[in-house]
């Protein structure tokens, strides 16, 4: 067994508390700790094939080591042609990445089929996460979702499973209760079915504050994380610090305003967005990829990471700052547009046909 | 047949306890049926009357201002100016316009449209910015009060309290569903009650009046609810004869509700409040007008009433405002 080997299902014990502890103090003081003061999650080369490969770090308390670059589920059902979304897993997979994201609601189902027929023969090189869309919904719809999800992915199991778009005022609670979606991360778990449970949602650090105030062992945090973000209604600030210090498994996303807005927008290169993005203390920064173009582009800066230093980063979060004050480069923030039919129809809201943004 | 009046802030000023909303009014059938709603409403004792400049691309401001002819003294005049973060000279250009539009030389009050993003009081506070024009017209004498409004987020209006700037009157949704989520009720109110400003009640029935239509409240209970609280008006829209006929009833017979009441109302919308499915002007931009959007970078909305009037305008049809096909 190589190192870049994913084994099955199986027990991790937890890593030492006081170690992630100690690296969130440094963040809470500096504001952004960057990679290089981070010694915890340290790159290292991957163990992959390929050429200077895509660099790997330890992905929070799970003992695995993840790409730097994630590849995302959502845009992987977006070319029209499912020839180009293998072509992209598999021309990640050679690069060195080796985290795959997805959703049970992408495409309806679309997504997971296709990441599926992907990974046929090269499951165990893969990182595997997607997410359970109840949306407010009990645990029996939670493990109905689960199944169809490992069939579409042909798999017996997820490397991770996370509670998908906790976004609305009332999904901690709807999430928490009894009989909720919670208790079926729980169950799947130990049911050897899902190796690392999480959550996430793009909308409102508040609400991640409150999921995360719950005594619930939640492996893994999925949040925007961007340049804008430092400044406008910030996870990077008030959530990134809270993960850290327990030490999970932080997967960045939205590193360039969820369809590149802060890039055709003119505000910043890909390249700057990405490595501000790569360059906080996360395990894996998710980027939806739809053609061969934007995958290149992504993998060159991967490839060829080295963290921003803290005065880079300083820098461009103050050139972003004015244009981050309205959140109009954020717009699952302060808008519908990111918000999903699904959880719409679960919380009442007309479907994104009528009410778009 | 009157309705209470109630003291405007520490102005020394009453005003009706309903108010008469602008945006409503240009949705009227036409330009009678708006006179007629207006003259009704003053002789069912309807004295607080809003605008705003960009609502219905002028229209509302324009049939107000026909409707308020030989009129004018008998009731408190607002409307808003639609900088959205722009500066003091478009203000003050805005303010002749809206002044033009509503015949008459003064308003009552003047506010801030529509501070609903993040950045909006830094915006307004900033050298060159609108604060400058509202002090400037007040002291020239076109404005006597001052305030500002939004419908977004309890923090942005405790940001614009936070500038300083010597406001007379502040504007807010207030409604049985706000008590319970992201809650102006909860977190503005009491701040200005403290300090005297006069609270400008909107969005009584939720905006569009989701809940009325599905059965949650009936029309008494929202407005009640509303106009029980420690406000000086409750702004309602009104674009038919029939609902200003309804809201005057339950104006002129008023009784505040009792504390108990409220809470029951509250427990009563709770479980639905709780995730803003009835207070869309909070969670996305379907109530920010184009002047806003723009102002900001945000994409319009093509479906949008005021920017169907837009883009016809490019028609050139020689009226200030043609029609919208619906």
């Amino acid at each position: 067994m190589t190192e870049s080997d994913i084994p099955g299902p199986r027990k991790i014990p937890r890593r030492d508390f006081m170690k992630g502890a100690a690296l969130t103090g440094a963040a809470l003081m500096g504001g952004a700790m960057t990679m290089a003061q981070n010694s915890n999650t340290q790159d290292t080369p991957s163990p992959a094939a390929a050429e200077n490969p895509v660099p790997r770090r330890k992905m929070g308390g799970t003992g695995l080591d993840v790409s730097v670059l994630g590849i995302g589920g959502f845009h992987l059902g977006t070319p029209p042609d499912a020839a180009i979304a293998t072509e992209i897993v598999h021309r990640a997979l050679d690069a060195g990445v080796n985290f795959f994201d997805n959703s049970w609601e992408y495409h309806e189902g679309e997504s997971e089929i296709r990441l599926g027929n992907a990974l046929k023969g090269r499951r165990d090189k893969a990182i595997v996460m997607t997410k359970v869309c109840t949306h407010g919904r009990g645990k029996d719809v939670a493990m109905r979702m689960l199944e169809e999800s490992l069939s579409r992915l042909q798999t017996d199991y997820l490397d991770f499973w996370q509670i998908h778009e906790v976004i609305y005022g009332n999904d901690p609670e709807l999430i928490f209760a009894p009989g909720g979606v919670a208790e079926a991360l729980l169950d799947a778990k130990k049911q050897g079915k899902v190796r690392f449970i999480g959550f996430t949602g793009h909308k409102d650090p508040s609400i991640h504050l409150r999921m995360l105030s719950h005594d619930f062992p939640f492996d893994s945090v999925q949040m925007p994380l961007n340049c804008f973000d430092a400044t406008f209604r910030s996870f990077q600030q008030q959530v990134l610090p809270v993960a850290n210090k327990r030490n999970m498994a932080v997967l960045g996303m939205k590193s360039l305003g969820g369809s590149g807005e802060m890039v055709t927008s003119g505000s910043i290169l890909p390249e700057e967005g990405l490595r501000y993005a790569m360059s906080l203390p996360v395990s894996t920064t998710i980027s939806g990829i739809d053609s061969l173009y934007v995958l290149e582009q992504n993998l060159a800066v991967a490839r060829g990471f080295t963290p921003m230093s803290a005065d880079e980063m300083a820098a461009l979060r103050d050139k972003c700052r004015a244009l981050a004050g309205d959140g109009h480069l954020e717009k699952f923030k302060t808008t519908k547009q990111y918000d999903g039919d699904i959880g719409r129809e679960q919380h009442g809201y007309p479907p994104a046909k009528e009410l778009p943004i | 047949m009157s309705i209470p009046m109630r003291g405007f802030g520490k102005t020394g000023v009453q005003i009706s306890a309903l108010g008469l909303g602008g945006h409503h009014l240009g949705d009227a059938k036409d330009q009678d049926t708006a006179i007629k709603i207006v003259h009704e409403a003053i002789d069912g004792g309807i004295t607080f009357f809003d605008n705003c400049w960009e609502y219905n691309r002028g229209k509302s401001e324009s049939w107000m201002g026909k409707a308020l002819r030989g009129k004018r003294e008998k009731v408190f005049l607002m409307t808003k100016v639609c900088t959205h973060g722009r500066d003091a000279a478009l203000a003050m250009e805005m303010l002749e316009q809206s002044l033009n539009r509503l015949h008459t030389d003064h308003l009552d009050l003047w506010q801030i449209h529509g501070v609903a993003f993040d950045n909006d009081p830094e915006l307004f506070i900033r050298p060159n910015g609108a604060a400058e024009a509202l002090a400037k017209a007040k002291e020239q004498g076109k404005v006597r009060f001052l305030g500002f409004t939004g419908h977004k987020a309890p923090h942005i209006h405790l940001q614009m309290l936070d500038t300083g700037f010597p406001f007379d009157a502040v504007q807010m949704p207030l409604n049985p569903f706000d008590a319970t989520f992201q809650s102006f009720e909860q977190q503005v109110l009491p701040r200005l009650n403290q300090r005297g400003l006069a609270v400008i009640g909107m969005k009584p029935l939720t905006g569009k009046g989701e809940p009325l239509k599905k059965g949650i409240l009936t029309p008494d209970q929202a407005l009640r609810y509303a106009m029980s609280l420690p406000v000086s008006t409750t702004i309602t829209g009104m674009e038919k004869l029939d609902v200003l006929h309804q809201n005057l009833r339950i104006a002129q017979n008023f009784q505040p509700l009792s504390p108990q009441e409220m809470d029951s109302i509250r427990e009563q919308c709770r479980s639905l409040a709780a995730d803003g499915r009835f207070e869309h002007y909070k969670g996305s931009l379907q109530f920010d007008n184009p002047e806003a959007r723009w102002a900001h970078h945000y994409p319009i909305d093509p479906e949008q009433k005021e920017v169907k009037e837009m883009l016809l305008e490019t028609t050139n049809t020689g009226r200030p405002y043609p029609e919208v096909p619906s």
